[in-house]
């Protein structure tokens, strides 16, 4: 077996975002089912604009929620396999070496659409249970005729079976793609430097001179703070997007308890909170990983427990921040265009301004947040000794 | 002068717990070339990591002149790894991310060394600056992790087999060009190697068996790389 059930196990970040999306788009979609059925029972022109309001609103939170998480996700099993692979090289350039082919061991890698499936069932699952309650508060006011829950078969098939099959067929597809490569360069020690300097060499030349001068005066640990940032753009990615759902979420947490309800609010800065943590923790637990000899080997030579973190994770500090920024300014567009655009025709919706302390106390809340992890991950180097990097030879 | 008196060290844990060092008393003179022999598993590379301050003893002191450094702290005893030891492993661990200027760079940046590029064309890559470890042959690697080790300086340079990968024209590369820089800097080596042709290189010869020194001797003659048999 080329991938356990135990590897895609490890996928909880993929588990926890699909998780999330199926949760948020399950309850909305089905609702958004259940209203369709009651259309014809609209009497009143307070009962159509509402009808049509609320339909919007399903429409966009589905999108939004639905398509941002999705992308994540699909970014995030792509960094897995790309990753499970690097990690794994060997036994698989062994494979590929006595005369496995690339479809052969890839289509392994379906497995990863386990962990899809999980995180789908588990949302769905979620969904009901709250459910009865989320419908409840969509009509607390009693404008509409009462919407009656329902099992839908074509939201479970839409929601976590096709998401399945869908991430199983893409893991074997991206899988082959990355095991389509000469064995020699799987066998070898680290074929990202090979392959990442000949794509260079073709368009060099030019820059070189420059970045030669750069690069010899930059200290060691700028080198490496550099080099780490560069070898896996995706974990910037990550960051940002951790830093992004802590900002997005937080604020417009605070704001839908006024525009919406406190559950509504509650849930979201549930949601938000969850997805920072785990895409922050996951990414940062990669970072650590992935340069467990490096680390050795710093400490080995002298280089201090803070020199070794702030090498390998000082250089995500300005870009979390950046991830922080953008939070804000997407949770602000688009709560500006709920408000204006789709609640235009509606009575009775507050008025929506910036929040500057709402934003003030999440970035502070961020920051405090984000050193802590810092600090535990710093605290967590001094458990690698070259012990361990010696055993594993 | 390097001291070690009365060290143990113990592996595993409750039923399990075996001991690796049994009671190890030694000296190695300042400027010496000792050469640390013996089986697979008895105990040579716990005991270097041990000297060189690496893994802690359960038992015993160990002196640099007259700090006990078994007596640091981890804070204390990295900033003393710093500023006073060099290592070489059989297996390189090399930067696989970096390029052999940082790779050397690694080591230069911590004694503030900034003619590190010496060095380099001293272990004979300078035309090889820009590669990176996964285009250099294991011979190569190792001259890089020569390097690095030296580039900082160091007052004593461990050596846990560092011939083991390579075969016996690089071995011996690898080896002359140590003790030319030995020469050059005056730094102490000790060397773990189960390689008997080695051990002639060497002023004196510490050999163990099964956790324990079972003889100390010195050479009176002493062999250079291109001398001893392999
Ligand atoms: N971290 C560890 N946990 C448990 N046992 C260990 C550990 N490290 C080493 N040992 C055991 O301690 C003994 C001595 O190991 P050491 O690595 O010092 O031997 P060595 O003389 O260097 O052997 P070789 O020549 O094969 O490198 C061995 O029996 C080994 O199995
Ligand atoms: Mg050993």
């Amino acid at each position: 077996m080329v991938v356990g059930i135990k590897d895609a196990a490890k996928l909880t970040g993929i588990s926890v975002i699909m998780g999330c999306a199926v949760l948020i788009c399950t309850m909305f979609l089905n609702y958004y089912f259940d209203m369709n059925l009651i259309e014809d029972q609209l009497a009143s022109e307070q009962e159509i604009i509402m009808y049509h309001a609320q339909e919007a609103t399903v429409r966009v939170i589905c999108l939004v929620a639905g398509g941002c998480l999705l992308a994540t996700s699909v970014v995030m099993l792509f960094f897995y396999i790309k990753h499970y692979i690097d990690t794994h090289k060997k036994e698989l350039g062994i494979l590929k070496a006595i005369g496995y082919g690339s479809w052969k061991i890839a289509i392994h890698f379906w497995v990863f659409g386990v962990s899809v499936f999980l995180g789908a069932a588990a949302g769905f699952g979620g969904a009901f249970l709250l459910m009865p309650w989320f419908y409840a508060l969509q009509n607390k006011d009693h404008f509409l005729p009462e919407v009656l829950l329902r099992f839908h078969p074509e939201v479970f098939a839409l929601l976590v079976i096709l998401p399945t099959a869908a991430f199983s067929a893409l893991a074997v597809c991206y899988a082959c793609i990355k095991l389509k490569r000469p064995v020699m360069l799987l066998l070898k020690e680290n074929f990202q430097v090979l392959e990442r300097k000949s794509r260079k060499a073709e368009g060099m030349v030019r820059g070189e001179k420059r970045e030669r001068t750069q690069k010899t005066e930059a200290s060691f640990v700028e080198n490496l703070k550099r080099s780490t940032l560069r070898s896996k753009k995706t974990l910037v990615f990550f960051i940002v997007f951790a830093s992004f759902c802590f900002s997005a979420m937080t604020q417009m947490s605070f704001s839908m308890k006024d525009l919406s309800s406190e559950m509504m609010g509650a849930m979201m800065l549930l949601i938000g909170l969850t997805l920072a943590c785990v895409t922050l923790l996951l990414a940062i637990t990669t970072v650590i990983r992935g340069n467990t000899r490096t680390i050795a080997m710093m400490q080995v030579f002298g280089y201090s427990q803070k020199e070794c973190s702030q090498a390998l994770l000082g250089g995500y500090r300005p870009v979390s921040y950046i991830g922080f920024a953008l939070g804000t300014i997407y949770q602000y567009g688009l709560l500006r265009v709920m408000v204006d655009v789709v609640f235009r025709d509606v009575e009775g919706v507050p008025v929506y301004e910036f929040d500057v302390p709402v934003m003030l106390v999440s970035l502070v809340t961020f920051a405090i947040f984000y050193e802590a992890v810092m600090y535990y991950y710093t605290e967590k180097i001094k458990g690698i000794s070259m012990k361990e990097i010696m055993l594993e030879g | 002068m390097i001291r070690a008196e009365g060290i143990t060290k113990y592996y595993g844990a409750g039923k399990n717990r075996f001991p690796v060092l049994k009671e190890i008393s030694l000296s190695v003179e300042e400027g010496d070339f000792t050469v640390i022999l013996g089986a697979s598993g008895s105990g040579k590379s716990t005991l270097l990591n041990v000297l060189s301050g690496l893994e802690r003893p359960e038992g015993g002191r160990i002196c640099y002149g007259e700090t006990d450094i078994t007596a640091f702290s981890d804070r204390e005893l990295t900033e003393f790894r710093k500023e006073n030891v060099g290592f070489i492993f059989q297996q390189y661990y090399l930067l696989p991310n970096m390029n052999v200027d940082q790779n050397v760079k690694m080591g230069a940046d911590l004694a503030g060394n900034r003619n590190y590029g010496d060095i380099i064309d001293a272990v004979g890559l300078g035309e090889k600056k820009r590669q990176y470890p996964s285009e250099l042959s294991g011979g190569e690697q190792q001259r890089v992790s020569v390097a690095r080790a030296l580039a900082k300086r160091p007052r004593f340079l461990f050596l846990d087999e560092p011939t083991g990968a390579l075969d016996e024209e690089t071995g011996r590369q690898v080896l002359d060009y140590i003790v030319r820089l030995q020469k050059e800097y005056g730094f102490t080596i000790v060397m773990v190697t189960h390689n008997l042709n080695i051990a002639e290189m060497a002023k004196t010869v510490i050999r163990m068996n099964s956790g324990r020194i079972s003889d100390i001797h010195t050479n009176e003659i002493r062999k250079t790389a291109y001398e001893i048999g392999w």
